[in-house]
């Protein structure tokens, strides 16, 4: 067991938890003293400066907004074991068991609590609040769009609205499958008590979460007019919203980085008895793939902001050409983030679906190590292909040939994922639930993300296609069709485990086909508009894309529709849902021999593994 | 050899190929991907020419014909795969207790082999037609160097303006000759913006301090539709002008009309 030591009892006195600092600080404290922190550091630092100088004012919001999080860390007790162990006193085996949440109920939930099952239960409500922001603003954007000439917003609205939308789709995306399921199933699939860091595990969630109001402060301070790509040097010239846009990345980089850590540590170090790599769950393998690869991805990205703060706030140039900068150096450290992690989120959501089908089709996974290879070449591959975004930037023109052969290389490892996938399902008679669903729709949406991601890849196409909507129809394809497909499917694969509770068929389904028909009407008008000439991320347009405008909002309402029936079937069953037996789809990796709830240390006795967990099939006749 | 050892031997690979497209899965699945096939090839071929603005250069020509037949060549691939989801869709299996065992395929050698062979050539295809497509592209903006018309863009929040160094006139149309190649410095005043005359399926950025360079043959007289593709700040939407492809006549009158004016279009 990982969250308790195991210094001997006596060996020093063991002080009543119920007199432990630890015992009173929660949610609440850590906001009351996040707050104390901004302000103070607000108007101490604002006391005497000339706050008629923007890069004053940059000082400031920056610094309060890292305040902010430090605050809330302290106040919810996020850092007292890291300090009690600097002066010699470490957590005693009582406050540890009382960090994991050990007979709290609800209150858990609200505290940094180090149980896995509850930092991922936290995880999957975030994700979901995420999501629900991100998509009102997908939907306000499709509003304004429905009509030319629409002013259902202002442009500087809009750009805001695109450029907040994007970042809240990508951080809610990277976290949309290894967050909830990475965090609850993923220890107890490989047989471990608990994650190789639990602290750093409640780390993560509470600093992602600080996040979330330094982001939705952008919109206070006059909202960011760059996208989600923040490009430089529109990011220096962009008013005091953009610090919020900035103080997130790095926030977030700090969480990923932790996540990543631990997760990985926790596949290498903590697997069962028996369980040797061949025998390892393919969602792990996925997961543990996808946050290696974002260990270095993200602090690139981490790096760039830091420079963009700067310019920011003591002028330093790196991205003015003015001075001797390159909005360049920017646009590759971004993209050196950004093509990873287009696979750090997709692959943990294909890797769910690999768990998902044979289950259903009651089959073995075709090709474990077909399955394998087609993940970690994508994840080789992805560290060598940035600069396809920036075939059109004038950077480098000679270096476009040899980043189009490695993008379109990058078609033969997610071959292979196809292969899988249909290689699963060949003969099979798949049990037709809700799961098994999302199956079938990652075949389609990422088949037609993956084929308009060929003409991209290559650069005479992307001449024409470069920045137009039909980009934008693209990553969806591939983002909402592999990340969130998969993300549904595996919630609703393991919802009975995470919550002990069947997930609503009928709202399902209903969910399932207003979302899937919503977003390929959504997206279809979407390719449409970028082939005839639409340019992405522009509030109005010429009467010429009105049609296909059109179709691209009513696509989204009822993608719309389809959300927030899921979030009922989800609020509804978890409150009052048929109960779950203990292993409902007959599945045979190990979360599904624990009972729900599930045990503190997840497993009475260690598991031992003797096989793979995809021994399904009879032989050919 | 006796017959009892012939009926004992393996069925020659042509008769077990046989047997396997007998199978009525193996039928249905077939049919399905000839199916999905044609219709991605007519979509191929019928959407995109439909959807994509009229040609007016070699460039634009390039474009369309790599989204026309990379549609086309994939389509196969997408024919298969899609067959083989479509048929274990259509043998679902209802109800609330789960479906019997089905066969135990844990892989199969040949098949990985010609899928990640087929994925190779098919790579192979994207990448030559890419690179031959750019090499072209490359020597013509070379060899067409001396005998292109020069034109100065600059960006700025928020719009376009040409300058023609040869004719020296400033302008916020963009005209150009038909038949004469052209080249295009582009410059930005102030932050990203992306050069995209629509209908010349070309683009580049506008970069503060460094100018960059596209190259277009224009093929075919008609409208050009110039816009910003890079997200630019506020009115980024609004930063857009108009021009065409002229004919020859056209243009020197066109040019002969702003020099009267004194080289600056009203």
């Amino acid at each position: 067991m990982t969250t308790l030591s195991h210094a001997p009892a006596g060996a020093r006195p063991v002080p009543n938890p119920q007199k432990s600092l630890i015992t009173k600080l929660n949610m609440g404290t850590g906001m009351v003293l996040g707050i104390i922190f901004c302000w103070g550091t607000y108007y101490a630092m604002k006391a005497g400066r000339d706050m008629t100088d923007s890069h004053n004012v940059n000082k400031v919001l920056l610094m309060s907004m890292f305040a902010w999080s430090l605050g809330f860390l302290i106040g919810i007790g996020a850092l007292i074991g890291p300090f009690r162990w600097l002066i010699g006193k470490d957590l005693t085996d009582e406050e540890q068991l009382y960090l994991a949440g050990d007979g709290q109920g609800i209150k858990r939930y609200f505290k940094y609590c180090t149980d896995h099952k509850v930092v991922g239960i936290q995880y999957l409500v975030g994700v979901m609040a995420l999501l629900g922001v991100g998509g009102t603003m997908a939907m306000m954007i499709r509003t304004n769009l429905a009509t030319p000439g629409s002013h259902f917003v202002t442009p500087n609205v809009y750009n805001s609205l695109v450029g907040l939308h994007g970042i809240t789709m990508i951080v809610a995306m990277i976290i949309v499958a290894t967050g909830p399921f990475g965090n609850y199933i993923m220890p107890i699939m490989i047989g471990a008590a608990d994650m190789a860091f639990p602290r750093l595990n409640a780390l993560s969630w509470w600093v992602l979460f600080t996040a979330i109001p330094v982001l939705c402060s952008a919109w206070f301070l006059g909202g960011i007019p760059t996208g989600w790509t923040a490009y430089a040097p529109l990011s220096d010239q962009a008013g005091p919203g953009m610090n919020a846009f900035v103080a997130t990345i790095i926030i977030f980089a700090v969480s990923t980085a932790v996540a990543g850590m631990n997760i990985t540590t926790t596949v290498i170090a903590m697997r069962a008895k028996g369980m040797k790599w061949n025998r390892v769950p393919i969602f792990v393998i996925g997961a543990t793939i996808s946050v290696a690869l974002a260990i270095p991805a993200f602090p690139t990205f981490m790096v760039a902001m830091i420079q963009t703060a700067m310019d920011r706030t003591i002028a330093t140039g790196f991205y003015d050409a003015n001075v001797g900068g390159s909005g360049w150096l920017y646009a590759n450290l971004f993209w050196i983030m950004g093509h990873p992690e287009v696979y750090v989120i997709l692959i943990p959501g294909v890797a769910a679906l690999m768990e998902i089908a044979p289950v259903f089709v009651r089959k073995p996974l075709f090709s474990y190590n077909a399955a394998i290879a087609g993940f970690a070449g994508i994840a080789g591959l992805s560290i060598l292909v940035w600069a396809h975004h920036m075939y059109m930037s004038g950077w480098m023109p000679s270096l476009n040939g040899p980043f189009m052969i490695t993008t379109e290389f990058i078609s033969i490892p997610t071959g292979l994922l196809f292969l899988v996938l249909i290689g699963t399902l060949w003969r099979g008679k798949p049990w037709m639930k809700l799961p098994m669903l999302s199956v079938y729709a990652f075949i389609w949406d990422f088949l037609i993300g993956g084929i308009t991601g060929i003409y991209l890849s290559d650069v005479p196409a992307d001449n024409y296609l470069h920045g137009s909507m039909f980009v934008t129809a693209h990553f969806h394809y591939t983002l909402m069709g592999a990340a969130l497909t998969g993300a549904i499917g595996g919630l609703a694969y393991w919802f009975p485990k995470m919550t002990g509770r069947m997930l609503n068929e009928r709202g399902g389904y209903i969910s399932f086909w207003f979302v899937q028909i919503g977003f390929n009407v959504l997206f279809l008008g979407m390719f449409i508009a970028g082939a005839e000439g639409q340019p992405r991320r522009v509030a109005d347009y010429a009467h010429l894309f009105s049609h296909a405008n059109l179709i691209s909002t009513i696509g989204a309402y009822s993608v719309g529709i389809g959300m927030l029936t899921l979030l009922w079937a989800i609020v509804h069953s978890w409150r009052s849902g048929k109960i779950a037996p203990m292993n409902p789809w007959g599945a045979k990796t190990l979360e599904w021999t624990v009972p729900y709830p599930v045990p503190l240390v997840n497993f009475e006795t260690p598991p031992v593994v003797t096989s793979d967990p995809y021994g399904y099939g009879r032989s050919a006749k | 050899m006796a017959d009892h050892d012939h009926e004992e031997l393996a069925p020659t690979p042509g008769a077990r190929v046989g047997k396997f497209i007998n199978r009525g899965d193996v039928r249905q699945t077939l049919l399905l991907g000839l199916l999905y096939t044609i219709v991605f090839v007519v979509l191929g071929r019928w959407v995109y020419p439909h959807w994509m603005p009229t040609v007016l250069t070699k460039q634009m020509q390039a474009n369309e014909d790599i989204m026309i037949w990379f549609t086309v060549i994939s389509a196969p691939i997408a024919g298969v795969v899609l067959a083989i989801a479509t048929q274990s869709f259509l043998h679902m299996h209802r109800g609330d207790t789960p479906p019997e065992e089905g066969i135990a395929i844990r892989t199969n050698t040949p098949v990985v082999i010609i899928w990640s062979a087929t994925s190779i050539l098919f790579c192979i295809v994207a990448i030559v037609w890419g690179l031959v497509a750019l090499n072209t592209d490359s020597i013509a903006a070379a060899t067409d160097a001396p005998k292109s018309l020069i034109v100065d863009v600059t960006g700025s929040q928020w719009a376009w303006s040409f300058y023609y160094p040869a004719q020296n006139i400033h302008t916020h149309e963009l005209n150009i000759p038909v038949n004469q190649p052209v080249t295009f410095n582009v410059i930005s005043d102030d932050v990203n913006h992306s050069f995209w005359p629509v209908q010349l399926g070309v683009k580049v950025d506008a970069n503060r301090l460094v100018t960059t360079v596209v190259h277009a043959d224009p093929t075919a007289t008609g409208p050009i539709d110039v816009k910003c593709a890079e997200l630019c700040g506020l009115y980024h939407a609004y930063m857009e002008t108009s021009g065409a492809v002229q004919t020859p006549a056209d243009f020197s009158s066109w040019v002969s009309s702003i020099q009267a004016t004194g080289g600056v279009q009203q």
